[in-house]
């Protein structure tokens, strides 16, 4: 068991680490691609770069559709670019989990691939579920 | 020139998430705790997005350190994924909360919220590691059957230390409390996951400290994507606080490896406290119960932290040296 459990720890490391690296070069690349063509996804930079809550144009997150992110990235937009690196980090725990789940099961230690499946599913719901709701109703 | 001004200003973002990174890694709090007084307080950002920028650069860092940490494998997946069935529950109900809070225009409570989860995270924080090794305790049934025990080999003392954890139950709901803040304020909410696992559940100091690392992503991720429906975050913001935090991190821990003065530990908790006294004003101000002009307010401010962290360094200094006596 404890061998497993080494070598569960291998695997979450090696996946953190690639998840933070990926995710930072999207961000930066975004931050960059935003600068050298003065906006993404029809925002000014003004828009992209101001914080003033009550202003209509304020580019927030619920004012990208994710749906455009393949297009986004492929038309080289900054928006998307920091859109998928932060989705990265935000599923990078999804991977972690499910890792775990299978581990567990595979050192046939059911309590945990239980305790280990009520937080996957408790992530995913937030994720998949909650979010997109409450962007439904809002 | 936009672009310029726009560069700069995203530089500076980037520079005080390095500084919220660094005082966060020192101390022990967690980049976010820091971040959010800096950008709300100095740069004028709504709280609403520093919180999101926070809970963002929150994962980062978690991953960032998790990776390195989990690879010594000093922290325990097996406990930390068992916690996390508490703090995930906690960050759903926690980033709801925000929803109605930002609805009723309730942000005062947040920043009272803040300060003071700041001002009494600093007591167990400078408190930690002070019962490490010392406490031996009887493994009771939770112990058992949720296999709390584990072993990792202590670099410093040249030796692998085997450990056992109890009252698993306390732990939880403990961290129901932390995923709840962590996803009301967008922080890791360490000096809580902190209380639950070293206090609670008797877990060493390096054990906890790299499993609520390893936690404190799963959390915050569990609130983020309540939080980017709910339009929360903000993207330049966002991109510049996670890059600045991650940085800030990575320098934080090199610092805290070559800090052999404890008394170099105190300089950040007191900036710290300061920020903790901040927020809690800003929050009272927001609700309308005070009106204080700024400059008068950040000499009040500076004399509240100032009384209380030379009140707490005497305290535990002295405690300390009492300590070696014996």
């Amino acid at each position: 068991m404890d061998k497993n459990n080494e070598d569960l720890t291998r695997v979450i490391s090696i996946t953190l680490r690639a998840a933070v690296i990926i995710s930072m070069f999207f961000i930066v690349a975004g931050a960059a691609l935003i600068m050298i063509k003065g906006g993404g996804d029809g925002h000014t930079i003004s828009e992209i770069s101001s914080y003033n809550y009550n202003s209509n144009t304020t580019l927030r997150s619920n004012l990208v559709p994710l749906s455009n992110l393949p297009a986004g990235i492929f038309h080289l937009d900054g928006i998307y670019f920091i859109a998928l690196g932060l989705w990265v980090l935000i599923f990078t725990p999804v991977i972690v989990l499910i890792s775990a789940v299978v581990d567990f099961v595979v050192s046939k230690n059911y309590l945990y691939v239980l305790l280990s499946a009520i937080v996957l599913t408790n992530l995913v719901v937030a994720i998949f579920y909650i979010g997109p709701y409450l962007h439904l109703t809002s | 020139m936009t672009e310029v001004m726009t560069l700069l200003r995203f530089l500076e973002i980037v520079a005080g998430g390095v500084i919220a990174g660094i005082i966060g890694s020192v101390t022990g709090l967690g980049g976010g705790s820091v971040l959010v007084p800096i950008l709300t307080l100095f740069y004028g950002v709504p709280i609403i997005f520093a919180t999101g920028a926070s809970l963002i650069s929150t994962i980062a860092t978690s991953a960032g350190s998790a990776g390195t940490y989990t690879k010594k494998k000093i922290a325990n997946v097996k406990i930390g994924v068992g916690l996390e069935v508490a703090t995930t529950l906690g960050a759903i109900v926690g980033s709801l909360l925000v929803t109605v809070v930002y609805k009723y225009a309730l942000e005062w409570v947040l920043y009272l919220l803040f300060g003071i989860v700041i001002l009494t995270s600093i007591v167990p924080t400078i408190n930690r590691g002070k019962y490490e090794g010392t406490r031996v305790v009887k493994p009771d049934f939770t112990s058992r059957i949720f296999q709390l025990h584990g072993k990792y080999y202590d670099q410093k003392q040249k030796k692998t230390i085997e450990y056992i954890g109890i009252r698993w139950w306390l732990g939880e709901i403990i961290m129901f409390f932390a995923g709840m803040l962590s996803g009301l304020l967008g922080i890791g909410s360490g000096a809580l996951k902190v209380l639950g696992m070293d206090w609670a559940m008797n877990l060493p100091m390096k054990v906890t400290t790299t499993t609520s690392n390893f936690m404190i992503g799963i959390t915050a991720a569990t609130s983020s994507s309540i939080y980017w429906y709910n339009g929360f975050i903000q993207f330049y913001l966002a991109a510049a606080t996670a890059i600045g935090v991650l940085i800030g991190a990575i320098i934080g821990s090199k610092i805290l490896l070559r800090i052999s003065n404890k008394d170099v530990r105190w300089v950040f908790f007191a900036i710290l406290s300061y920020l903790g006294v901040e927020m809690a004003l800003e929050g009272l101000k927001k609700g309308t119960f005070i009106n204080i002009p700024g400059t008068e307010r950040f000499y009040i401010a500076l004399t509240i932290s100032a009384i209380l962290i030379l009140s707490l360094y005497v305290i535990f200094r002295i405690g300390e040296r009492n300590g070696q006596k014996q």
